[in-house]
């Protein structure tokens, strides 16, 4: 995973799967990198081939964490498979999803 | 009356669908095209029936075996191209039939594309429903089959299909436009709207199903035809049978609390009786 870190954004890319496996890192990383002053947090899955209910879990506890610091969670670029995930587990109601034109 | 019946390999208008089987044997309320197909050709007088498949021609042997439940004479033949009739098929007097339509909608072509196919199923409801031993319309538009469970705050929203052993979940919504196939399970808080659940499909709790076909794991969008697999069995996957007798325990238990909140509270679909008492699916181990 890469974090790249401007103003008041931090963006994570370069996510190929976010699953049991590796869903404990991906969020304590991202935790890690919430400096203080970010109130934006952009997960670029444009490159996700995998997402199961572990990984929606994650997503979910960084919008927990940015809800609580006044903060907000963005979904960039979901390729139509993750999109169908999303859709399936109703968090496209939850988070803003930035689609791919 | 001899008759020749082509099934159609060329998928390329729904390649998901032909992922799992020929695309003949694609469910379709209840049964597949191919069932309806032969049962409107018995119907109509045919005897012997020559099957000409390219595409995977033992699953359709299992299906059609010698033709015996439509009181006729089959003949599978596999051939190397739909369009490759084998001399002594070729040399056969009758009509040849191309199954890409069902003759009780001859306009609706079934397999240029995945709404097709949907809208075909959703013309052919209520014709189908009332042709099904069992079926019943337990208010208007929405049909339900035998030994199907419903929860008493679940709810149907017409025109919508409920196969055979199903069950449906606490404050699941069953929305217009959708087919539930035989043996499949909503569990809990799940909605299900415009969209097919095909046969033995686990739809986890509080999940949504919209535009789509789920069957086992698999997850077609039919607007856009995006296919998914989705590898988590909480979210969806195939109804498995049970495995040990720990399990089956387990679930004769369920199953008898089942009824028994069906009894005690009222509202339940058709079909519940003492040998439903088992019946209750789990999505496995």
């Amino acid at each position: 995973m890469k974090i790249q870190h401007e103003a008041k954004t931090l963006t994570l890319n370069q996510i190929t799967e976010l699953n049991a496996v590796n869903c404990g890192a991906f969020r304590d990383e991202a935790r890690a990198a919430l400096k203080e002053g970010i109130t934006l947090l952009d997960i670029d899955l444009s490159q996700t081939r995998q997402v199961d209910s572990s990984g929606l879990g994650a997503l979910i506890a960084l919008h927990k964490t940015m809800l609580a610091r006044g903060g907000a969670v963005r979904i960039l670029y979901p390729n139509p498979m993750v999109q169908q995930i999303m859709e399936l587990t109703r968090l496209h109601r939850v988070f803003e999803i930035v689609k791919a034109n | 009356m001899n008759m020749i019946l082509i099934c159609p390999s060329d998928a390329s208008g729904v390649p998901a669908l032909a992922r799992k089987c020929p695309l003949v044997l694609t469910p379709f309320l209840g049964r597949t095209v191919l069932e309806y197909a032969l049962t409107a050709l018995a119907e109509g007088g045919a005897k012997n029936v020559r099957i000409l498949a390219s595409d995977r021609a033992e699953q359709i042997r299992r299906v059609v075996g010698r033709g015996e439940a439509w009181g006729m004479t089959i003949e599978l033949v596999p051939v190397s191209d739909e369009t490759d009739l084998a001399p002594d098929a070729a040399s056969a007097a009758g009509p040849i039939l191309t199954l890409d339509h069902l003759a009780q909608l001859p306009q609706q072509p079934l397999w240029l594309s995945y709404r097709g196919w949907y809208g075909a199923q959703q013309a052919l409801m209520p014709v189908l429903a009332r042709q099904r031993v069992g079926m019943r319309e337990v208010m208007p538009n929405a049909f339900a089959g035998l030994r199907s469970q419903m929860a008493p705050d679940a709810r149907m929203i017409g025109p919508c299909w409920i196969g055979s052993d199903v069950f449906i979940g606490s404050r699941v919504v069953i929305g217009p436009g959708t087919v539930i196939e035989d043996g499949s399970y909503v569990d809990e808080g799940a909605e299900v709207v415009g969209s097919i659940v095909g046969p033995r499909t686990y739809v986890g709790a509080f999940t949504e199903v919209r535009d789509s076909f789920a069957w086992g794991k698999d997850l077609l969008h039919l607007g856009t035809g995006s296919m998914t697999e989705v590898n988590d069995r909480l979210l969806l996957g195939e109804v498995r049978e049970k495995r040990n007798l720990a399990r089956s325990l387990v679930n004769v238990f369920r199953g008898k609390r089942a009824q028994e909140v069906s009894v005690q509270r009222g509202p339940k679909l058709v079909g519940l009786s003492p040998a439903a008492v088992g019946f209750k699916p789990m999505p496995g181990d």
